[in-house]
């Protein structure tokens, strides 16, 4: 019980994937102009990040039967972009309205680091442990992923209203916010159980 | 021999995610309602955005939704409006259809302020000292419009641009060149119009002489002359009142300075 409380807060806090990390940069700084659509493609980060961890834990455990775990990247990359497509499918024919609000961003998180670094951490860290864990870190990270994201827009929102100097409108300015940001969480390193 | 394993599992592993995905495909596939499929073949599929919709598709959806209105769209032509109101279920309703002007016919006739040199088209050229024609009503000719216009119809004939109106005229209207001309001299008007006037200036005559030999000089002649009366001045240009024109063509005939054209043959 202890261990899963730690990776919430892991993953959200100390190892968060966006500030910590440094994956899944590309929608970090595409998808955050808005609020709205960063929050669209926060919840589209939870949702394949917490059912890539399981379908890739259980993977995991036929490759290492079959000795050959050095294959791992690629079949997760296989796994985690047939199972968006299918996901896509599904939640098209049975949650219609959770696929208009997800829109673009499902299709897009299929060549996503992040999600394919969680499923990669899931086995190399204390998350092997068992399936749950994994679960449980992906959300964790997913959720990680998805209060940055909501964090930048929010400052975006606000920048695109002051007067910042020409050199260092748009993504530079973008960019050193994202840097400041990663200072402040880099606090949470601290962070003891 | 090592290498069998893994290419057997991974080739096995993209079978089976190949076959889950065809299955999962046809299993699950939505249908769409076939009226938007329908609809979206009968619009220019020019995704304008005039509408104020995402393209087309989002339009074609809207329509079977009941959230927009087929007037909405005014590069659609009225045989399709008709097909389209006819899906739909409604009535084949009448659409006031426009035309699409260009209200200048200055072009190399005007007298240049500067020569410019430089990047850029209309826009950048109107921002220096209010683009480089002499008259500031008259047509930079950069062909912005030209650029921009999904459907080609606009063409820069002796520095000023012309929309061609005749039977086989590209235009439909969608009016993308009349809100990005810097000029403001791209006009819509109804449909059912005969005649035109090429020209935008609101400068006295006097004025208009000096820097163009083609403007209108705001003699007045054509509302003096026109048996319907269609014709009034303002602000130094003519303005034609089209449910009173009847095409006679006085106006044409008297206009000193020919600024009175046909709209639908030269």
């Amino acid at each position: 019980m202890n261990y899963a409380l730690f990776l919430i807060i892991s993953g959200i806090f100390i190892n968060n994937f966006i500030l910590s990390q440094f994956l899944g940069i590309c929608p970090f700084l595409g998808v955050s102009k808005k609020i709205e659509t960063a929050l669209g493609m926060g919840i589209a980060v939870i949702f394949v990040m917490g059912i890539a961890s399981v379908v890739t834990y259980g993977l995991n455990l036929l490759l290492v039967i079959a000795g050959i775990e050095y294959l791992r990247t690629m079949v997760f990359i296989l796994v985690i972009a047939a199972l968006i497509q299918i996901l896509e499918v599904v939640l098209k024919k049975f949650m219609p309205s959770l696929y208009s609000a997800l829109g673009v961003y499902l299709p897009l998180i299929t060549t996503n680091c992040a999600v394919l670094g969680v499923a990669i951490m899931n086995i190399t860290s204390l998350a092997q442990q068992s399936v749950l864990y994994a679960f449980l870190n992906g959300v964790a990270s997913g959720a990680g992923f998805t209060i940055a994201i909501l964090l930048l827009a929010g400052i975006r929102e606000k920048i695109e209203t002051s007067d910042i100097p020409k050199p260092f409108q748009g993504f530079p300015i973008t960019l050193i916010t994202a840097a400041i940001m990663a200072m402040s969480f880099a606090a949470f390193a601290s962070l003891m159980f | 021999m090592d290498i069998l394993l893994p290419v057997v599992i991974l080739t096995s592993l993209a079978t089976v995610f190949a076959v889950v995905i065809v299955f999962v495909n046809k299993k699950l596939a939505v249908q769409d309602d076939p009226k938007v499929e329908e609809i979206l073949s009968l619009l220019p599929s020019a995704n304008c955005g005039v509408c104020g919709k995402a393209g087309c598709a989002d339009l074609a959806r809207s329509l079977v939704e009941g959230k927009a209105k087929i007037e909405d769209c005014p590069s659609c032509s009225a045989q399709s409006k008709a097909k389209i109101a006819k899906i739909l279920g409604g009535d084949i309703a009448k659409f006031e259809d426009t035309l699409v002007i260009c209200a200048c016919c200055g072009g190399n006739a005007c007298d240049d302020k500067y020569e410019y040199q430089g990047y850029g088209d209309c826009a950048s050229i109107e921002l220096i000292a209010g683009g480089r024609k002499a008259c500031s009503n008259g047509c930079i000719g950069q062909g912005k419009c030209n650029r921009l216009c999904p459907y080609d119809a606009i063409q820069i004939i002796d520095g000023v641009a012309y929309i061609d109106n005749t039977e086989d005229s590209k235009c439909r209207q969608c009016g993308i060149c009349i809100t990005n001309c810097p000029k403001k001299i791209m006009k819509r008007i109804p449909a059912k119009a005969e005649i035109y006037i090429a020209c935008s200036s609101c400068y006295k005559g006097k004025d208009v002489r000096s820097m163009c030999k083609k403007g209108c000089i705001a003699c007045g002649l054509c509302a003096k002359i026109c048996p319907q009366s269609a014709i009034t001045m303002k602000g130094n240009l003519p303005i034609i009142d089209y449910d009173k024109c009847n095409a006679c063509g006085d106006c044409l005939a008297k206009c000193p300075t020919k600024v009175i054209r046909w709209l639908k043959h030269d």
